[in-house]
């Protein structure tokens, strides 16, 4: 489903990505784990078309992105943002932000639509209507989810998505996470660096280090804790 | 005898309808030791920590039957002497550096201000000493990051520049404030690494405010767990994987492991915890 064959980034002179080549099937949830500015958000960036000036190849299921704005692009692929406080329109109720999408698409049946996305993330209806500053961390960050599902994309990108929220409500938020994917088929590309969160939702991983791809492993591999290389053996005893 | 004995801490906030209590009565003694006080957002756990230093602004309210600082009542103390308190025997490491430190101002400039206000070194000599205090906290280059800009250095580099300036007077009591929870894994653990032994070298009281329980077992020595602006669980960190109260007990589980087989993680219902 996620394609990428010899993806390099540079911001100027600095390389950030140096010639990543992975691949993601259909259905499936893949981690990238590393430290900041080891350049995974970049990539998941250039995968969501937030960054224009790669070199190599990114396919997403048939389509071959291009490099500009792509409007094909959005109904293929939705991202979720690590912070809720952030990503939601301050003032914009819940409503409007996930019918703007059906809007701009000229989808019909907004009601209806918004309250089956409600329903799906576990977001009460009387929701509806409120503001961002009226919700609660984990309920914001639903929002975020259902705004990222209102197009129907096969694939989802996952920057961060519990990183910002306490603890058994992070836990609330990768069940939905899981039955998500479960129910509509969906394709995780997840950026994280707990590694716990990839070993409850992921099947596969890759350790990036410095722009590069020094290791893709299965998840089984993570529980057994038997990376095969250094660094990543590294990232598994700093990890709490 | 203790460092800090507090008994019946209240804070509260006036609300639309009548004060809202958001610390309900907690006491607790704390020695030369580290303790760790662990709950989610809202559990009332930063308002703790800011009210020992007397950091709650109006309209917050305080009240408690006893908050002693080695032998010193902080509750009647004025406010200049709480002032000569703070920074030089009891101080406070914030959440993320990038607010905290003044933006305009050299990094060893800002580290200086604490010895210029509590000391009379000369100004030689509060330079020798930041430079020490930079080295305290691994930083390998002192008189270049003595004269860098906060924006110039990282959020690792940051953290260790507010411990640097909270430990220069070298306190008896150090309180952190999700001193970790602003900077990534792989420097979390230098940082607190560093913590760590400044605590075991000079001795000192800590108290890490943090809402994650893996992270508090591993630093600290006692444990206490608070919900809804009480505390429901106190116990050695050790001991915290047999903790008693539901809520633990559902803090605990929720965390997702390093080697997961569960296909759902069990949720806190907070009804019956009678929370809100």
């Amino acid at each position: 489903m996620i394609d990428l064959k010899h993806l390099s980034i540079a911001y100027g002179e600095t390389s950030v990505v140096k010639d990543v080549t992975l691949h993601v099937p259909e259905g499936g949830s893949f981690a990238l784990v590393g430290e900041s500015g080891s350049g995974k958000s970049t990539i998941l960036k250039a995968i969501a078309g937030q960054i224009t000036n790669w070199t190599g190849r990114i396919r997403l299921g048939e389509h071959d992105l291009q490099h500009g704005r792509d409007p094909a692009l959005v109904r293929l692929c939705q991202m979720v943002f690590q912070d809720p406080f952030g990503s939601l329109h301050p003032r914009k109720t819940v409503d409007t932000i996930l019918s703007e999408p059906l809007s701009i698409h000229g989808i019909r049946d907004q009601n209806q639509r918004v309250l089956e996305t409600l329903d799906a993330v576990g977001l009460a209806r009387k929701f509806r209507f409120r503001l961002p500053h009226q919700l609660s961390g984990g309920q914001r960050q639903r929002v975020a989810i259902a705004r990222a599902l209102m197009l129907d994309p096969p694939v989802m990108l996952l920057d961060e998505p519990t990183s910002a929220l306490d603890v058994s409500v992070q836990a609330e938020v990768l069940n939905l996470l899981k039955t998500l994917r479960e129910e509509r088929g969906l394709t995780y590309f997840l950026v994280t660096h707990d590694l716990p969160v990839v070993s409850f939702l992921c099947d596969n991983l890759g350790i990036l280090q410095q722009g590069q791809l020094i290791e893709l492993a299965t998840v089984d591999q993570l529980k057994q804790q038997q990376f095969n290389s250094e660094y990543g053996n590294e990232l598994l005893s700093k990890s709490f | 005898m203790s460092l800090l004995t507090i008994e019946n801490l209240r804070v509260s906030f006036p609300g639309e309808q009548g004060a809202i209590e958001v610390v309900k009565g907690i006491s607790f003694e704390l020695g030369r030791e580290r303790l760790g006080i662990v709950g989610e957002s809202g559990s009332g756990k930063s308002m703790t920590g800011r009210s020992i230093l007397r950091l709650i602004e109006k309209p917050g309210k305080v009240t408690a039957d006893r908050m002693e600082f080695d032998g010193l009542d902080l509750m009647t103390l004025s406010n200049k002497r709480m002032r000569a308190l703070r920074g030089a025997r009891m101080s406070m490491v914030m959440q993320d550096p990038k607010f905290s430190l003044n933006p305009v101002m050299r990094i060893g400039d800002q580290i200086a201000e604490v010895l210029s206000f509590h000391s009379t070194l000369n100004a030689r000599e509060r330079r020798k000493r930041v430079l020490e205090s930079l080295e305290a906290v691994r930083i390998t280059d002192p008189e270049r990051v003595y004269k860098l800009y906060p924006h110039e250095v990282s959020g690792g580099m940051g953290q260790r520049i507010m411990i640097a300036m909270m430990v220069i007077l070298e306190p008896d009591l150090m309180i952190a404030d999700e001193p970790t929870s602003a900077l990534d894994v792989s420097v979390q653990a230098q940082v607190l690494d560093i913590m760590d032994d400044l605590v075991t070298r000079t001795g000192m009281g800590l108290i890490i405010i943090s809402h994650d329980l893996n992270m508090v077992a591993r630093y600290c020595d006692r444990i206490l767990v608070m919900f809804n602006g009480e505390i429901v669980e106190s116990c050695q960190a050790s001991e915290l994987a047999n903790a008693r109260h539901p809520y633990t007990q559902g803090l605990l589980a929720s965390m997702p492991t390093l080697d997961e087989h569960r296909d759902r993680l069990p949720v806190l219902d907070r009804t019956q915890l009678g929370g809100v």
